[in-house]
């Protein structure tokens, strides 16, 4: 009797395991980390907060569409405070997946806060949604689990910079060139590249000032008087916004003309630097021109137009500017989206496989999402523009390079 | 290059004096380790973007108002923080943690109130109203740089360094030529035996923490133009290189710092000409340097004796 009372319990757990297994959870749990302050706060905040609108959003329509599960299921964001500090993030990333046992792990943005992000989402075989960590380092042929979600990765981003000051610059007269960078994962990368682009064009250019700066400088009056001894004829400063507005500030506060000036973050986030630097000090620089400028059709999304309506609306009172991070969040937001609509488990491994399944198929506002074999990004390029003003006392982009995608000459050397 | 960093390294020095003094000042009479000092100053920064941004003034309008309300708010925190710790075992110590925790408030606050972005002024509008003046003096334009040697620096480097020299010198007039003053010094030298002759104690410490406060809040007017922009997180960068240009001039020796500061200026500007990569291991370097060979600080013995 014992006997067959066991095999039918035996038998009841086979047939009701399947079940179990299918049971959809009550929420996708999606682990991120955030930066409301130091150094990175104004790259990390507009990332978390294009998030944020993403799960409102899909919250307020029932949830997002599982495939794994065939139904729609509410997010839950769990997102904790890193406060710029690497040390807090290493410890905040692992609690993600220990204690919180998050499904989805997501980076915090930049390269620097993402860096520790990198190792720990390997050790525990946990699928990294990289948003804006952009560091050669962190993408290898040996480690599977981790895409570039909404940013060139660094050793290509940079290319049209470099292309354009080998091929069109001999052309204006741009002989020599300086370049400086601060010393991170982010901008190192950046820097490396350059210097390897314009080695490999064997162009009658010269790089003739090559320094790296810590990445919390915050002064660089000296630094500027250095290069203007080496009476460049292009100048490539590559910092975060800080850094940026920091350079801007001190270019003009000391009357230096440079004659041909690119700095990342008058494109990436136009509106923080205006505020900070002004629309005369961003005058005729030379920057990436972002995805707000460019419009890219979409098959996914919302587009660029509606999706700055919302956040205006999200954000009225203007404490959170609106700029490229803010489109990489949501970018990454659509990604997972995706993701989940074709990954058959939450499975870490067919997470990848759909990741890498939406590689030159999904077009967001933030052009088209393509990745290389080891998780970098390399559709979603930036061309190379100019800030011209644009006669109502503000500024408009001109992207000059590559001439495919160009909208007017560039101005050489800037008045 | 060089003459370049030693008169830009003057200039910021200058004004890294000034970002010190306050700190030592309040170390000096009631050995208090302020750390939130970089908030305070922090807080001066918003009250001149406020000035210059919100009220269409020029940010040195922001000078005396900033001071006089941090002197207000230094009275007010003296007396509702300072007595309980003074009366601990180890008021040190607590202190430490104290303003630590009050730091934290203050940048929390500050970050509901304005967000995190960073916060900048537009370069021209610090001493517009002085623009005749500096024209006269240094000639060129009036929204130019400053000529100092044939050579180019920023407007606001040098009026902010100016303005720190005259702080600095109304400190050393407090301190010496005025009655309170020499009431602080002897506070400063011996605080027991000061309460025992008969100084009210309290109310010297309390005018000293409130100046104090009102100096970190002048300083944190010029931070904007010296540090290119601010957020509500600045407060902890500038409280780390205060306290090594405060240990280097001589902690308890407000005019040690002047002397630490403009040491500190040069060296930084001299290893960013040279070997920029390591500029911002500076304060660090120094401070491990002044206590291996002159634990003291630049000034130490002279304050002790004073």
């Amino acid at each position: 009797m014992i006997r067959k009372i066991a095999m039918a319990l035996v038998a009841g757990l086979m047939l009701a395991t399947p079940a179990l297994a299918a049971d959809p959870p009550a929420e996708i749990k999606i682990g991120t980390l955030y930066a409301s302050s130091g150094r990175f706060a104004s790259i990390s905040m507009p990332v978390h907060s294009a998030l944020k609108i993403w799960v409102d959003q899909k919250n307020a329509e029932g949830g997002v569409y599982v495939k794994a599960f065939d139904k729609k299921i509410p997010i839950k964001l769990v997102a904790y405070d890193d406060q710029s500090n690497t040390a807090t993030a290493s410890t905040l990333y692992n609690q993600l997946i220990t204690q919180d046992k998050v499904d989805l792990l997501v980076a915090d943005s930049g390269s620097v806060l993402t860096a520790p992000a990198v190792a720990i989402a390997r050790d525990h075989k946990m699928f990294l949604f990289d948003q804006t960590g952009t560091g050669a380092s962190f993408f290898s042929k040996d480690n599977p689990y981790i895409a570039l979600m909404a940013d060139p990765v660094s050793t290509i981003w940079p290319k049209p910079v470099a292309d354009f000051l080998t091929q069109d610059g001999p052309k204006l007269g741009i002989k020599k060139i300086a370049l400086l960078y601060s010393t991170n994962e982010f901008t190192g990368t950046q820097a490396n590249a350059v210097r390897k682009f314009i080695k490999e064009a064997n162009a009658p250019v010269e790089i003739v000032y090559d320094q790296g700066v810590p990445t919390e400088t915050s002064n660089y009056t000296v630094i500027i008087n250095n290069i203007r001894a080496k009476q460049p004829d292009a100048v490539i400063h590559l910092g975060y916004a800080p850094n940026d507005i920091a350079f801007l500030r001190n270019v003009n506060e000391v009357g230096a003309k440079f004659k041909w000036l690119f700095c990342i973050y008058p494109g990436l986030e136009t509106e923080l630097l205006e505020k900070n630097v002004g629309v005369k000090g961003m005058q005729h620089v030379f920057t990436y021109v972002p995805p707000s400028e460019l419009n890219y059709p979409v098959n996914f999304g919302m587009k660029m137009p509606e999706f700055r309506a919302l956040w205006n609306k999200t954000f009225p009172d203007g404490k959170v500017e609106f700029g490229f991070n803010a489109v990489a969040g949501y970018t990454t937001a659509l990604v997972i989206e995706k993701t989940l609509s074709v990954a058959t488990s939450l499975d870490q491994m067919e997470l990848r496989r759909a990741v890498f399944s939406l590689s030159g198929q999904l077009k967001t506002l933030d052009g088209t999402f393509a990745l290389d074999e080891t998780g970098g990004q390399i559709g979603e390029l930036t061309p190379l523009g100019q800030l011209e003003p644009d006669g109502k006392g503000g500024l408009k982009f001109v992207a000059v390079y590559p001439h495919d995608v160009a909208t007017g000459k560039p101005v050489y050397p800037r008045p | 290059m060089l003459v370049y960093a030693l008169v830009a390294g003057l200039l910021f020095g200058l004004y890294f004096s000034l970002v010190g003094i306050g700190l030592n000042l309040v170390f000096g009479v009631m050995r208090i380790v302020n750390l939130a000092h970089g908030d305070f100053l922090m807080l001066g920064a918003f009250i001149a973007v406020g000035v210059s941004a919100l009220a269409g003034f020029d940010p040195l309008f922001a000078v005396p108002l900033a001071f006089v309300v941090f002197v207000l708010v230094g009275l007010v925190l003296y007396y509702l923080l300072v007595p309980r710790l003074q009366g601990s075992v180890d008021p040190e110590m607590l202190s430490i943690i104290l303003f630590f925790g009050l730091s934290q408030v203050i940048e929390a606050l500050t970050t509901i109130a304005f967000g995190t972005s960073e916060r900048s002024i537009d370069s021209g509008e610090l001493g517009k109203i002085l623009a005749g003046l500096r024209v006269h003096v240094f000639g060129g334009d009036a929204d130019g740089p400053v000529e100092l040697l044939g050579q180019s620096f920023p407007t606001s480097w040098v009026i902010s360094a100016a303005v720190s020299v005259v702080a600095i010198l109304l400190v050393y007039v407090y301190l010496y030529r005025t009655r309170l003053g020499t009431l602080t010094r002897a506070v400063m030298s011996r605080r027991e035996e000061a309460f025992a002759t008969g100084i009210n104690v309290d109310r010297v410490s309390a005018v000293a923490f409130g100046i104090g406060l009102g100096l970190a809040a002048i300083a944190g007017v010029f931070a904007p133009f010296m540090f290119g922009s601010v957020t509500p997180a600045f407060g902890e960068d500038a409280t780390v290189t205060s306290f090594a240009i405060v240990v280097l001039g001589s902690l308890g020796n407000p005019l040690g710092t002047a002397l630490g500061g403009v040491v500190y200026g040069i060296s930084y500007m001299v290893v960013q000409t040279y070997l920029s990569s390591w500029a911002d291991l500076l304060p660090y370097v120094l401070l491990i340097l002044i206590l291996l060979l002159r634990p003291s600080g630049l000034l130490g013995r002279r304050v002790r004796v004073a």
